[in-house]
């Protein structure tokens, strides 16, 4: 029952956050095919949990090209097992044969450039009208000292799929 | 990795509209969320009452909320509708056989345009 040769590119997208992934994926149509966020919760392997996590979508899904994010952009700040975890997921996709792309969090901004989209929060929104099925979970415009929602890390993916198929335009 | 439609789009479906796996069973008139999830990871096919009512849920054509599945389908009869275009084209034609010939045309060519795309 799985996909036919009709080739339909598909795009799956990781972003990693401190306990899980926010994934997206994501059709040439620019149908939104599936989204959310996955748990790894494990205090020693959560890297290799998030890792068999991915690779169960990739099965599911049978993606073309995996997105994440690229870790060596200018101010790239975030922990060394995110690092690790982007790292295990470029050698996976090459495992699995499929096409790694990797965007910095400028190129992104740039893609929502033409929404005038340059915070997290205003780049969600853009995300949203494309996609209103979305509406629902946008999150609110976070306050100095809140932490960032768990299922932010949803749009933070879907904005990487999106600069993927405006890079391809 | 093979690519095209994914056999079937249920659980994104099901996503847009905001219900979860239990309501729709339950519109579905079975006991329990796993169904929907079964159908949904593609561990089973569901009965033509069902895919009807998955058509009335989503309010979405079942060829495509079964994409993948329908490409599937619609190669195979194609494939089929070729040989017995063949097979009529041997006989003595009557105004009968030439209708059936078309139709099986349309068949064809409806099936390849859908590959082209």
């Amino acid at each position: 029952m799985r996909g036919n040769s009709r080739r339909e590119l598909r795009v799956l997208s990781i972003d990693p956050a401190s306990r899980g992934f926010g994934f997206c994926v994501l059709e040439v149509a620019g149908r939104l095919v599936d989204w959310g966020t996955r748990s790894a919760r494990s205090r020693h392997n959560r890297n290799e949990r998030c890792v068999a996590i991915v690779k169960k979508l990739i099965e599911e899904y049978q993606p073309d090209v995996l997105v994440t994010e690229k870790c060596d952009g200018h101010g790239w700040r975030r922990h060394i097992r995110v690092r690790e975890l982007i790292d295990a997921l470029v050698n996976l996709a090459h495992e699995q044969k499929i096409k790694a792309r990797q965007f910095t969090q400028k190129e992104v901004r740039a893609a929502f450039g033409v929404d005038e989209a340059t915070t997290k929060h205003d780049i969600a929104r853009a995300i949203a009208n494309r996609f209103p099925e979305l509406e629902p979970a946008l999150p609110d415009r976070r306050k100095a000292g809140d932490n960032e929602a768990h299922h932010e890390r949803t749009f933070s993916a879907i904005g990487l799929a999106v600069t993927f198929w405006h890079e391809r335009k | 990795m093979s690519h095209g439609n994914l056999p079937n789009y249920l659980r994104t479906y099901r996503k847009r509209v905001g219900f979860d796996q239990g309501e729709v069973a339950f519109l579905l008139g079975a006991m329990s969320g796993s169904k929907t999830c079964r159908y949904e990871r593609r561990f089973r096919l569901p009965p033509l009452r069902s895919c009807l009512g998955l058509e009335v849920i989503f309010q979405t054509p079942v060829r495509q909320l079964f994409a993948g599945v329908y490409r599937e389908v619609e190669k195979e009869v194609a494939s089929r509708a070729e040989t017995l275009i063949r097979f009529l084209a041997k006989k003595p034609q009557t105004g009968v056989t030439a209708r059936k010939i078309e139709a099986l045309r349309v068949i064809v060519l409806v099936a390849k345009n859908h590959e082209g795309k």
